[in-house]
């Protein structure tokens, strides 16, 4: 395959992760305003199962809101899709594959201990689960 | 190379975030407690204005793991939607019968009960809840809650803790649920001008059911 070519479908990769950090950085941050706002996410369909998760034991840790972390998550993937070198493609793997597993348990936490579900919690969890999908991609795109 | 230490990398990051979320990490803090209390009446172990027309009685036992997650996913809910409005008042039976680690969980909530700050200490007893007869409810641990609960007088409250009406209190309440056909936790019987409601299992952990049944009962 030309270089140019392989080029162009990594900034392609590059390019759905810069989009998919933004996604989720606006997860993040509507997360972290209600929390600290103090008031119950806005939840399809009129289910509380978003308030319930927020309002849990487990939508903070060690007193850092889980949004927080999910900002801090977002943003690192977010700087490792805009550096062109194989540093920013191991980087974006690290961080998604930290943010899927993390979001795994999150999951779990939500159907079998919080026995609620939180939209807002799902759909990061699924951008985590396409950036891993992305992030291992580009990183397979640059060693081939 | 690279990949392999990678991967490890991030279960290890991954790993410990979740020993983090499970070792309690995310239990209440002061400022949360505080938050979900503002401007809401204690008075012993009552929670809202005595002249609520519908009061829920809360059998629970502070180490039932169904009464944790009524106590945090329900309660917050019923305090923000019912109790602070002053529509329902909330009554605080702790029962203990699990093991003798409810019994001292109960006493040390109790005896917060004596200053008016029961229910900042029941919040961040089930916050914080861990598995039933593991021992995890240790001095330290109680003294740790006491000092997290806002408004509490730490000298006030170990000096309550060797009262004897502490342990009478739970008698008290054993002999109620008995009256009552109290047999399993959490029960929250609902009572109102309308009559009384009995509500046990997933019954009692459904926030729809639970107000569904203030306004049968007079609450609406």
């Amino acid at each position: 395959m030309a270089p140019s070519v392989k080029r162009g479908r990594n900034r392609g990769l590059r390019a759905a992760l810069v989009a998919l950090a933004v996604i989720g950085l606006g997860i993040s941050a509507y997360l972290t305003w209600v929390h600290f706002e103090g008031i119950a996410p806005v939840c399809a369909g009129g289910s509380h199962g978003c308030e319930t998760v927020q309002s849990s034991r487990y939508a903070s840790l060690a007193g850092v809101p889980v949004p927080v972390l999910g900002l801090v998550g977002y943003a690192l993937l977010f700087v490792s899709a805009l550096v062109r070198e194989e540093i920013g493609a191991y980087l974006g793997l690290l961080v998604a594959l930290v943010g899927t597993l993390f979001s795994a348990y999150l999951t779990y936490l939500e159907l079998f201990v919080i026995h609620a579900i939180c939209q807002w919690c799902v759909a990061s969890a699924l951008v985590m689960l396409l950036s891993l999908v992305a992030a291992f991609a580009r990183l397979w795109r640059l060693s081939s | 190379m690279i990949l392999a230490l990678i991967v490890a990398a991030a279960i290890v990051v991954a790993a410990i975030l979740v020993a983090i979320s499970q070792l309690g990490g995310g239990g209440a803090s002061s400022g949360e407690v505080s938050k979900l209390y503002a401007g809401v009446p204690q008075n012993g172990t009552t929670l809202g204005k005595g002249s609520a027309p519908v009061t829920i009685y809360l059998y629970e036992d502070f180490q039932c793991p169904y009464c944790g997650e009524f106590s945090r996913n329900v309660f917050p809910r019923l305090v923000k939607d019912y109790v602070k409005p002053g529509r329902v008042k909330l009554v605080s039976e702790p029962m203990a019968f699990i093991g003798p680690d409810s019994v001292k969980a109960a006493e040390a909530a109790l005896a917060a009960a004596k200053q008016n700050r029961y229910w900042g200490y029941y919040y961040l007893l089930f916050a914080n809840q861990k598995t039933e007869n593991s021992g995890y409810v240790t001095d330290d641990f109680l003294n740790n809650l006491a000092q997290k609960t806002p408004g509490l007088d730490m000298n006030r409250w170990k000096g309550a803790l060797s009262d004897p009406s502490l342990a009478k209190g739970l008698e008290k309440v054993q002999k109620k649920a008995s009256a009552e056909g109290v047999n399993s936790t959490p029960t929250l019987i609902v009572e109102g001008p309308g009559g009384k409601k009995k509500l046990t299992g997933d019954q009692a952990q459904s926030y729809g059911k639970i107000s569904s049944t203030i306004k049968q009962v007079g609450g609406s």
